[in-house]
């Protein structure tokens, strides 16, 4: 390396304040700091999830000092643990069903949203990707007051406050993210493919289902794992537009009790909804993999980046 | 907002006050309608609600200025047959014994559906809209005229609920609470007082009983002082301090003192406003001293960590009975669809027994009962000895100030201050 | 990418048509997939936004004082709205502090996400070699691990018996009271949005292309001078972009503050929720939102109007 040939031929004493700006000025050497910096911070971001997780086999009511392991909160207390706290449970599935029903809805509208945008050229278009982009980055409070207001006043006899409401509201504020990460993979796609298929013959039509879609597919099932996470952590949104204590998922449970008095049977319960998700994002893993099976596609992450 | 003692920071639902069912007799203009008329929303000359006291002049219940609810309609028939499948009760969370509940349907033969609300203006809207159907409602006090000014409540067959002149206290009964004069419409639920909890092993007895009030701003507690997140307690218990014994007071001097001592402990003092202070927090340790309802630091010896010993709870009132003091009510909404039945849960509740079980075993709230004396309640273990002060009786009910409705001009007055203490003074 | 190209054919309104979808459907094809999510829109996210006016711009009903909007423009009030504004302009200016308030936490934030979250990202995308895959996982599972357990969980380690303090105590310090303090929020804010910086400066530096790099340096520039000149300059969409994604939310953030702050940490968001829960305060609650959405609005604009000249000029 020319570096190397470079100190070769100039022999220099080497003192220590050398060796540091040596060491300093070094482009090749192992960016230490960097390396710190980021197991630190990896270290700061997921620890105090695993603490939250080991907590809840805590022995006793604290959520800070360790009393014992115990599976209390989990299935032997019988009142207050998740197996027979009936209100958690419900509160479980209510988020599990609404994350699933935003996903069926918020990917579909999202994705035609996206293929059309991208087609799409002029003012109008303009105007309606700046109102999805809008609702991408405008702080939940507003939608979630706005909504609340919308379905107490104007809409209150045809939407009550809860499921209905909560389900409306997640989707919108869901739907621009697969129209984000959508639009990103057909933006490093082109149109090459299609036009291939249609100098092929193919009538539009089927270009797109046959082709379009396929290609979309990575696409596609990030945006699906991702609303899903997003949805089952929502809950600005589905807190205003709750209605009776049944329509309360998860979220909402752990921000009141958070504020109210907080067992480990919640830690317990957001474990349960963390493997959940887990799980869905595991599955769209692996239907990710075997869709791009050996054509190294980009990450969704590097899909939010194209935005 | 308003709290309650068992409120438990949650979800905010509001809805408009929408003239549904109920007959109600309010004439507010409907959505649709507002798009169509020719006059503004809200100028409406509206004949009250089948009140007498017509819209806007209606008379704020005070207990020396007590108010006779007009009735609506008539109360149901004696021989009205008990109704059978569910019971729909709205009520906040947590606030029932489930045995009782379970009791009152073997009893009956029936089911019980609870529906939750988390604070009171939620229960409200969700009631007048007609999105909850309740046959039993549980308001506070304040909210009661202005129920039955919107023809929501149905007055009571006094006949059909035999324990309340047999097990409650008199000053419920006859006249009847100043609130609601010859209990027309309601039946008292439980009873409570605000005062000072602390941690008996950071003080004792004789110096928290020496300072009161002012042990918020007492230095030794510094950053471990906890005060209810709630305008109404928040700044009554400051205007207590203050020696203006009104805990409805429209004086915006007297309120602006409150809001200013409030300020002051919260910034010089380190004190936070939470609803979990008393009950949860001031057990674990994490605070010294919290402003506490009775039934809160009644209900904390549940929420002390293995090894702490239960005397360490202590609670300051007021000794010559001058403190805050309040109640919560069961109402029959006017569109029940099992008013027998609901007549029949009042009384269950009224029960010596089940009353009484609902608030040892479970709410720490204690019912009005004549059966009820703090002595036995100490020996049964059911309150702690050192917090025999927590106990109500029925002179601190006459003695006590008590929070009523306010204005609309009044209570802007208080939201105002409260405010400004919230967005950090 | 098909471009806006003046017309060369000789349709008659002038536009070529793009793709040969349009010729065999016409020009409305694949607009009409934008429809479904336009309609949705309309109703759900600019609709509400009328309905606010309305509440704003109207009064209360005399009873129980519930919001009670006015449809028709010809009869809005803005006298609430002016109250509203006042509390932030005159007389004791109560809702200043908290609007200063947000503006100093969400600028420390974002500028800490920003730091951090870039040489996380910086050295994920050159320098984490094998372990790049491993490392990008852990960085995206805080996306499906909910926020509110990670707050929730942060929350248990700050109580004053919770491990932050027994880990101080290690070296002498006493417990320190966290909840209430502003640079609990301020970290607060940062850990819960830094993720949305780091992947997205991941996504750009992980595409620069490591020649112009390595060809930075065999010219001679020191690594300092080759971020400088090159790393920094190509990533500069990727850091507005984050920047965006990070600030703007945080400006509405209100439950951040309520588990780890108090009164005196009260942000913009929390004006909002209180108002919305009280009695007689719905033309506040929805003033409020007014001046928030005007707020995020104006930066939200500049970003695009940036974004666009750059995707144009590119």
């Amino acid at each position: 390396m020319s570096d190397a040939t470079l100190t070769r031929e100039r022999p220099i004493a080497v003192t220590p304040a050398r060796k540091a700006t040596g060491w300093l000025r070094n482009p090749w050497r192992k960016p230490r700091i960097l390396q710190a910096v980021t197991l630190g911070y990896l270290a700061w971001s997921i620890l105090p999830v695993i603490i939250a997780i080991v907590f809840s086999f805590n022995d006793g009511r604290s959520r800070s000092t360790w009393q014992g392991f115990s599976m209390r909160w989990w299935y032997q207390d019988p009142f207050d643990s998740v197996w027979h706290d009936q209100a958690l449970r419900t509160a479980m599935f209510q988020t599990f069903k609404l994350s699933t029903l935003t996903v069926l809805f918020a990917v579909p509208l999202g994705t035609a949203f996206a293929i059309g945008i991208d087609r799409w050229h002029g003012r109008p278009a303009t105007t309606a990707n700046f109102f999805m982009l809008f609702s991408f980055v405008m702080p939940e409070i507003i939608l979630g007051v706005s909504l609340f207001l919308l379905f107490t006043n104007l809409l209150e006899n045809a939407v009550h406050l809860g499921t209905a409401a909560q389900f409306l509201g997640l989707v919108t504020f869901q739907m621009s993210y697969p129209v984000i990460i959508v639009r990103a993979r057909l933006l490093s796609i082109g149109p090459e493919y299609e036009e291939a298929a249609m100098d092929l013959g193919a009538p539009p039509r089927q270009s797109l289902r046959r082709v379009l879609l396929p290609l979309l597919g990575p696409a596609i099932l990030a945006s699906a794992a991702l609303v899903f996470a997003d949805s089952v952590d929502d809950f600005v949104t589905v807190r205003y537009l709750s209605g009776p204590a049944s329509s309360e998922p998860l979220s909402v449970k752990i921000y009141s009790l958070a504020r109210a008095a907080a067992t480990p049977a919640v830690n317990a319960a957001a474990t349960i909804m963390l493997i959940a998700t887990l799980g869905v994002v595991a599955l769209a893993w692996f239907a990710f993999r075997r869709i791009t099976r050996g054509r190294g596609e980009e990450m969704s992450a590097a899909g939010l980046a194209e935005f | 907002m308003s709290a309650h003692p068992r409120r438990r920071p949650s979800a905010l639902n509001r809805r408009d006050f929408l003239r549904k069912s109920f007959g109600a007799a309010v004439a507010l203009p409907s959505a649709a309608a507002i798009l169509a008329a020719c006059s503004k929303p809200g100028t409406t000359s509206s004949g009250g609600g089948g009140g007498t006291t017509g819209n806007g002049a209606r008379v704020l219940a005070r207990p020396d200025d007590p108010v006779t609810l007009p009735m609506t309609q008539d109360p149901i028939p004696t021989d009205t047959p008990i109704e059978g499948g569910t019971l729909n009760v709205y009520n906040w969370d947590a606030y029932m014994y489930k045995k009782v509940l379970s009791a009152f349907e073997d009893e009956f033969g029936v089911s019980v559906q609870w529906t939750t609300f988390n604070n009171m203006e939620e229960g409200i809207q969700k009631l007048t809209s007609g999105q909850v159907e309740a046959d039993v409602f549980f308001p506070t006090t304040d909210y009661v005229a202005r129920l039955v000014e919107a023809g929501l409540l149905q007055p009571l067959n006094h006949e059909l609920i035999p324990n309340m002149p047999a097990n409650v206290w008199p000053v419920f009964n006859d006249p009847g609470p100043y609130y609601d004069l010859g209990w027309r419409y309601t039946i008292p639920y439980t009873i409570y007082t605000t005062g000072v909890a602390y941690r008996r092993d950071r003080l004792d007895d004789a110096d928290a009983a020496a300072k009161g009030y002012e042990l918020f701003f007492d230095s030794l507690f510094k950053d471990e002082v906890s005060y209810y997140d709630s305008y109404r307690d928040a700044l009554g218990m400051m205007l207590l301090r203050d020696g203006v014994m009104d805990p409805n007071s429209d004086d915006p001097a007297a309120i602006g003192k409150a809001k200013d001592a409030i300020l002051e402990m919260i910034n010089a003092n380190g004190a936070r406003l939470t609803i979990n202070g008393a009950y949860a927090k001031l057990p674990e340790g994490e605070f010294g001293i919290a402003q506490s309802w009775s039934g809160d630091i009644v209900g904390a010896k549940y929420y002390l960590p293995k090894g702490t010993p239960e005397d360490v709870l202590g609670y300051w009132y007021p000794p010559d009975g001058k403190g805050l003091v309040g109640n919560d009510t069961i109402v029959i909404p006017s569109g029940a669809k099992s008013p027998r039945l609901a007549h029949e849960f009042l009384n269950f509740f009224l029960d010596e027994h089940w009353g009484y079980l609902n608030f040892a075993d479970w709410n720490g709230y204690q019912p009005p009962f004549t059966s009820i004396v703090p002595d036995k309640l100490v020996s049964d273990g059911v309150v702690l000895p050192t917090l025999s002060s927590a106990v109500v009786n029925e002179k601190s009910f006459t003695t006590g100030y008590i929070q009523g409705e306010l204005s609309a001009d009044t209570d802007a007055l208080w939201l105002d201050a409260w405010n400004e203490i919230q967005a950090g003074g | 990418m098909a471009s806006d190209a003046g017309a060369v054919t000789g349709r008659p309104d002038g536009k070529t048509p793009k793709n040969r979808s349009e010729i065999s459907y016409g020009r409305w094809y694949w607009p009409s997939f934008t429809f479904p999510g336009i309609l949705w829109l309309a109703a759900l996210f600019i609709l509400p936004f009328y309905v606010v006016l309305s509440v704003a711009f109207g009064t209360v009903d005399p009873l129980f004082r519930l919001p009670l909007p006015v449809y028709q423009p010809w009869w809005w009030s803005v006298d609430t709205f002016r109250t509203t504004f006042e509390k932030f302009t005159s007389g004791s200016h109560i809702y200043l502090d908290p609007l200063t308030r947000t503006l100093v936490y969400v600028g420390l934030a974002s500028l800490i996400c920003l730091v951090l979250g870039y040489a996380v990202a910086y050295y994920t995308a050159r320098y984490a070699g094998r372990w790049k895959w491993l490392i990008l996982v852990l960085l995206i599972s805080p996306f499906w691990i909910s926020y509110l357990m990670r707050i929730y969980a942060w929350q248990s380690l700050l109580q004053p018996d919770g491990y932050i303090n027994d880990a101080l105590g290690v070296f002498g310090v006493a417990p320190i009271i966290w909840v209430g303090r502003p640079i609990t929020v301020v970290l607060g804010l940062v850990y819960g949005y830094i993720p949305f910086m780091i992947l997205p400066l991941f996504g750009f530096l992980d595409r620069i292309d490591q020649n112009l790099l390595e060809a930075g340096r065999d010219l001679g520039a020191s690594s300092y001078q080759t971020f400088r000149r090159v790393t920094l300059p190509l990533s500069k969409p990727g850091i507005l972009a984050g920047l965006v994604i990070v600030s703007l939310p945080m400006f509405g953030d209100y439950y951040t503050n309520n588990l780890l702050g108090s009164t005196n940490t009260s942000m913009y968001g929390n004006l909002i929720d209180s108002a919305v829960g009280q009695a007689g305060q719905g033309p506040e609650a929805g003033s409020l939102v007014l001046i928030l959405i005007v707020l995020v609005m104006i930066p939200m604009l500049y970003y695009l109007r940036s974004t666009r000249r750059q995707t144009e000029a590119a």
